[in-house]
């Protein structure tokens, strides 16, 4: 092993040895503490082992037509994976083992990021798989890749990168989800880089067993010209914490972070998000939604940072919120830095209700005050997921999260 | 049809509705004018089963039944119908579906078979037509985006799919162009029938031209003050209400 990649890794550890996991006195950690993880999953949680595999075959989503790449507990699966030839992947663990200067670029930690903590420095430190995807220039992938990372409890730290080159264009789903075996905790970062031109979509589902802890971190790095559209989907985990870093690097950079969380029960889910305008003339859209049954909480924090020489940057964020009960819990943060004049950004937040004029006219229609709840709430949520260009993902998902709530009748009507 | 006897209704602690008395029989179309806030909205809302309306006294009697016990979505499955002042936007809700959910709910309640997707299809494309909308709309949001006039429109055609036995129009001609209204007179007027009775809550006269009403009520300051035929909204246009007030003030 490279001396470099050991040093990197070996100081990564004795990072997280001395500071420990972010606790609630750090400013972007006051509403979610990690600090009852080692009480749910042992002293040494971050080894903690998994139960039993799972099966792909069960968590496949209905008539998706895509690539697939296997991780399961951790583990890079090639052979339960259907991989395009026009693209390369090649598993972090072969890239340790074979090309270890290679890997330094990947593992390297860099405690002064945004949302950096001693999660991160774990990651460095443990990550043993993960996937280093390379799309070469001109290539546009002509189905998505289907990344499934499989858990059946116990610690997965996993270390992913995407380089999508000029011009490029790829569409992945990356897919979170297991048994509830074992209690278990999901570590993932994945980097993302946009070369001059380049286009990702990316969907994000979380669908973890209610036994999961999920955290996860994606980084963009974004050239020219180049686009990158995020749907990050909260359903699963008992705890999940998520931060998303983009950085529009280059003139004409554009990104979209959308993101939805239907939770029920005691789940809590954070997103922190930041979208650095580096370069002047890029546009950067934001729409969060979450509904929140039960005790569940869920925090937003979405921050937009305006850089000196950033002008003509035409940036929007909205954050829509709908508590089911009374019970639970929203805290949303929209944040503004701008350190220029020449810009156009807008950011707002509501928390509500159903709106009873809504209510009264289903209802006044023929409905029942049950059936116009659920209609209503299923509209919220499905305005976000109409974003979603691909309609097997925006129908499993659909699916998915009204599992969660009270049955909506004739669903299938309502997918028009 | 429907009676109403001795309606007194408060809003927020203030009475609105001082002793309303009004009897409509099947079939009819009856005016109810009156000068701005003079209750004829909040008699239009209590009688589709709004929220916020106190009923202090008195009573509502639809087809024998009482009325004031019955929950809005109830009241729409024996047949009781509003088309709102405002109809409200739902982004995200298509109008096939609510359609489709609001007939199958009373058709249900009433013991028949539920209406499957071709059906229901064939249905609203029949009645589409007789306000002009285009079919694309049923599958936009509801009124979402919606023109004044749209909004208008699509309430009487859910009046015409829903097939109500008591339609309370209220203020439908406000908002409305000339063309916007003839076609939504002419669509209510398709659907006057023998066993459906409709009530017109209207500032105007303007949308009886088109619509002619059997009876015409003035209601001001909460009551109904006189009671005639059509000529009696021409003769409200012509000298406004105030004469009706001290009429009744004698």
């Amino acid at each position: 092993m490279s001396s470099v990649l050991n040093t990197v890794r070996e100081a990564a550890w004795r990072s997280f040895e001395a500071d420990g996991l972010p606790s609630s006195r750090d400013e972007d950690w006051k509403y979610t503490d990690l600090s009852r993880i080692a009480a749910v999953l042992g002293e040494s949680w971050w080894s903690a082992e998994a139960g039993e595999a799972v099966a792909a075959d069960e968590y496949q989503i209905p008539d998706l037509n895509a690539y697939r790449l296997v991780i399961s507990n951790g583990v890079v699966d090639l052979a339960a994976s259907e991989i395009p030839d026009a693209i390369t992947i090649t598993p972090l663990a072969a890239l340790l083992q074979d090309d270890p200067d290679a890997a330094v670029e990947l593992m390297l930690d860099d405690s002064d990021a945004p949302f950096a903590s001693g999660v991160t420095a774990l990651n460095s430190a443990r990550a043993s798989d993960g996937y280093c995807i390379c799309v070469a220039k001109n290539v546009k992938l002509d189905r998505p890749l289907h990344i499934l990372n499989l858990s059946s409890g116990g610690a997965a730290h996993i270390r992913s990168g995407i380089t999508i080159g000029s011009h490029a264009e790829i569409e992945i789903i990356e897919h979170f989800a297991g048994s509830d075996s074992a209690a278990g905790v999901t570590n993932s970062l994945t980097a993302i880089r946009l070369e001059a031109g380049a286009k990702c979509e990316h969907y994000r589902l979380q669908l973890e067993s209610s036994k999961q802890w999920h955290l996860g971190r994606v980084e963009v790095n974004q050239k020219a010209d180049s686009s990158y559209t995020l749907h990050a989907v909260e359903l699963g985990s008992a705890l999940s914490r998520v931060d998303v870093v983009d950085d529009l690097n280059e003139p004409g950079a554009e990104s979209e972070l959308n993101g939805l969380f239907v939770l029920a029960g005691r789940q809590h889910v954070d997103h922190h998000t930041r979208v650095a305008h580096e370069a002047p003339h890029c546009r950067s859209r934001e729409h969060y939604r979450t509904v929140l049954d039960g005790r569940s909480h869920g925090v937003f924090n979405g921050k937009v940072v305006v850089a000196k020489g950033a002008i003509k940057t035409d940036s929007a964020q909205s954050n829509a919120n709908l508590l089911l009960s009374g019970r639970a819990e929203i805290d949303t943060k929209p944040e503004l830095e701008i350190y220029n004049d020449d810009v156009k950004c807008a950011h707002g937040a509501t928390v509500g209700q159903l709106d009873k004029n809504q209510l009264f006219y289903l209802k006044s229609r023929g409905l029942s005050e049950d059936e116009a709840k659920q209609l209503l709430t299923f509209a919220f949520a499905d305005e976000l997921l109409a974003k979603m260009k691909s309609r097997a993902v925006r129908r499993f998902i659909e699916r998915a999260a009204f599992a969660k709530l009270p049955n909506l009748s004739g669903l299938e009507d309502m997918l028009v | 049809m429907i009676k109403i006897e001795n309606l007194h209704v408060s809003v927020g602690g203030k009475e609105i509705l001082k002793g309303i008395n009004l009897e409509i029989g099947d079939g009819e179309v009856h005016a109810i004018m009156g000068p701005n806030g003079s209750g004829k909205s909040t008699l239009s809302n209590v009688i589709a089963g709004r929220d916020g309306y106190e009923v202090t006294q008195g009573s509502i009697t639809y087809r024998g039944k009482d009325l004031l016990k019955m929950k809005p979505e109830e009241r729409a499955w024996e047949g009781v119908f509003l088309a709102f002042q405002y109809p409200v936007e739902i982004p995200g809700v298509n109008n096939a579906y609510l359609l489709k959910a609001g007939v199958n709910a009373r058709r249900k309640h009433q013991g028949e078979q539920e209406l499957d997707a071709m059906e229901f299809m064939q249905l609203v494309k029949e009645k589409a037509k007789l306000v002009e909308l285009d079919q694309s709309f049923l599958s936009r949001g509801v009124n979402e985006g919606f023109s004044g006039g749209e909004k208008k429109r699509n309430e009487i055609f859910q009046m015409a799919v829903l097939e109500p036995s008591l339609a309370l129009l209220d203020e439908t001609d406000s908002g409305l162009d000339i063309d916007a209204l003839r076609i939504v007179a002419k669509g209510v007027n398709t659907l006057r029938a023998d066993n459906r009775s409709i009530v017109m809550v209207t500032h105007y006269q303007r949308l009886l031209d088109y619509i002619k009403p059997d009876v015409v009520h003035v209601l001001a300051d909460g009551k109904i003050l006189k009671t005639g035929d059509k000529s009696l909204a021409l003769e409200l246009e012509e000298r406004g209400y105030d004469w009706v007030r001290e009429e009744a003030a004698a």
